[in-house]
């Protein structure tokens, strides 16, 4: 009667600090420990700005040269645009009930998937464990990182 | 002692016809008064008549009940603060009379009227006659006088704004134009649109009960029917194992299915599968992690500790519904 689904695991990297970047990070996480997969989200660089306190909740998305926003990038370019662009997405988010990254962070730590930061990125961007929001499971090499993907799928955004 | 007696009694005696005397003659000067008196006060009270009649003819008397009405509303409408804040201003008040009636002012004022009477007359302008007519000398000292104008009033403004602030001005023109009646409110500026509501926009949000989720979001939308991959004790099963057909279930079906999921089945498993099957028959959707947290009132943590593994799944699975679809 069981029909079981052999145990699988993800290490997704979140390399990218754009709304649009780090949201497909963060759902394809979600979805892997709904479908009982073991996950965990590394962040690295740009995307270390997902699990910043003071960052997270004023996450924005580039228009200028993304081909997709059917806006020039001499406009996309403009002061603000960014900033409107986000809320717009922001509030299509909303309209579907997706939740917050800050609740989405949340959410998968509640639902077992680990976060990591790293090291080198937190070196560089001068960030200290205090500034990543409590979820974040530890601050990790990429040495460590391959050990913890053992056996894993790796899926980079 | 006998005379002695009869003295002081004749002694009184007189005393006393001389205050007769007295009131006799006060009363007949009376009656002569009022005989005298009788046709003058007749005189007067016709005139008096007369006059009041007249006045109340031109309307005097209408004119003052009006006169202590609006005596009336002006009380009600202003308080003392209010009249002693007018005292102080009197000085400024008669200042500004005096500098606009200047006869110079005077004549601007009914220059301008004067244009104003024959406004039917003017030519229609566009923006391109506006720019021409820039070039017209007079009309460029108009322009600077205006632009003084408002660069004062702009001044003035922010100085009435300030001092609205903390003077609660606008209240006191509320009461006065509750008092006057609607239809002088909008002369004198108080009527504003009403206030939007203010609906639980503080409140924090509040998890919605069981009964009042609204519809599934976007993301979630009804499972296609799936084929029938096996059939197990007389009972079909899709191929991610569902139960093909959510009518068939029944208690001691999900008994046996959770334990095949490896789940025990206790109090707190069967409210969440409760309300997955009754939200799925309420939607026709099978509900996601987010929704069951949210219908549940249980934490996503508490979640995956009841069903370790893919909870909504697994709890669709128990409650013979289908594969919940959705990201989140």
């Amino acid at each position: 009667m069981n029909i079981a689904t052999p145990k699988r695991k993800v290490a997704i990297i979140c390399s990218h600090g754009g709304l649009d970047e780090v949201y497909p990070s963060l759902i394809l996480g979600n979805a892997a420990r709904q479908s009982g997969i073991e996950a965990f989200v590394f962040f690295t660089f740009w995307g270390l700005d997902a699990i910043t306190e003071s960052k997270v909740d004023h996450l924005h998305m580039n228009l200028a040269g993304n081909a997709s926003s059917n806006m020039p990038t001499v406009l996309a370019g403009l002061p603000g645009m960014e900033s409107l662009a986000a809320s717009m997405m922001k509030k299509q988010m909303t309209e579907l009930d997706l939740p917050s990254v800050r609740e989405m962070l949340q959410i998968l730590d509640e639902s077992g998937a680990e976060l990591y930061a790293c090291e080198l990125a937190m070196k560089m961007f001068k960030r200290k464990r205090e500034d990543l929001v409590a979820p974040v499971k530890d601050v990790i090499t990429a040495g460590d990182f391959y050990d913890l993907a053992e056996g894993a799928q790796i899926i980079f955004t | 002692m006998d005379t002695h007696s009869n003295e002081a009694l004749l002694a009184r005696i007189d005393s006393l016809s001389a205050q007769v005397a007295y009131l006799v003659e006060r009363q007949r000067k009376q009656e002569e008064l009022f005989a005298e008196m009788t046709p003058i006060l007749r005189e007067v009270m016709a005139t008096a008549t007369t006059r009041l009649d007249d006045l109340e003819k031109k309307g005097y008397f209408a004119f003052g009940r009006e006169l202590v009405q609006v005596g009336d509303r002006i009380v009600t409408g202003f308080t003392p603060d209010d009249v002693r804040q007018l005292g102080d201003a009197i000085v400024g008040i008669l200042e500004t009379v005096r500098a606009v009636t200047q006869p110079e002012v005077l004549a601007v004022a009914s220059e301008a009227s004067e244009v104003l009477q024959n406004s039917d007359k003017v030519e229609p302008m566009g923006l391109l006659g506006m720019v021409r007519a820039t070039k017209n000398d007079d009309v460029q000292k108009g322009m600077a006088v205006m632009m003084d104008v408002m660069r004062h009033v702009g001044r003035a403004a922010e100085i009435v704004a300030k001092r609205r602030e903390r003077s609660p001005e606008d209240e006191k023109r509320a009461r006065l134009a509750k008092v006057i009646g609607p239809r002088k409110r909008a002369v004198l500026g108080t009527e504003r649109p009403a206030p939007r509501a203010q609906v639980a926009a503080a409140a924090p949000p509040v998890r919605p009960g069981a009964g009042d989720l609204g519809p599934p979001a976007g993301c979630a939308v009804p499972a296609k029917p799936a084929p029938v991959a096996a059939v197990i004790d007389g009972v079909a099963f899709t191929a991610d194992g569902h139960l093909a057909d959510a009518t068939v279930w029944s208690e001691d079906l999900a008994l046996r299915i959770a334990a095949a999921q490896g789940v025990v089945m206790a109090e707190a498993q069967w409210t969440v599968v409760r309300f997955a099957r009754a939200d799925f028959e309420q939607t026709g959707v099978s509900p996601n992690i987010r929704r069951i947290t949210q219908g549940t009132q249980l934490a996503t943590k508490d979640l995956y500790a009841l069903f370790p593994k893919a909870p909504a799944r697994t709890v669709a699975k128990i409650a013979g519904i289908p594969k919940p679809a959705g990201c989140i």
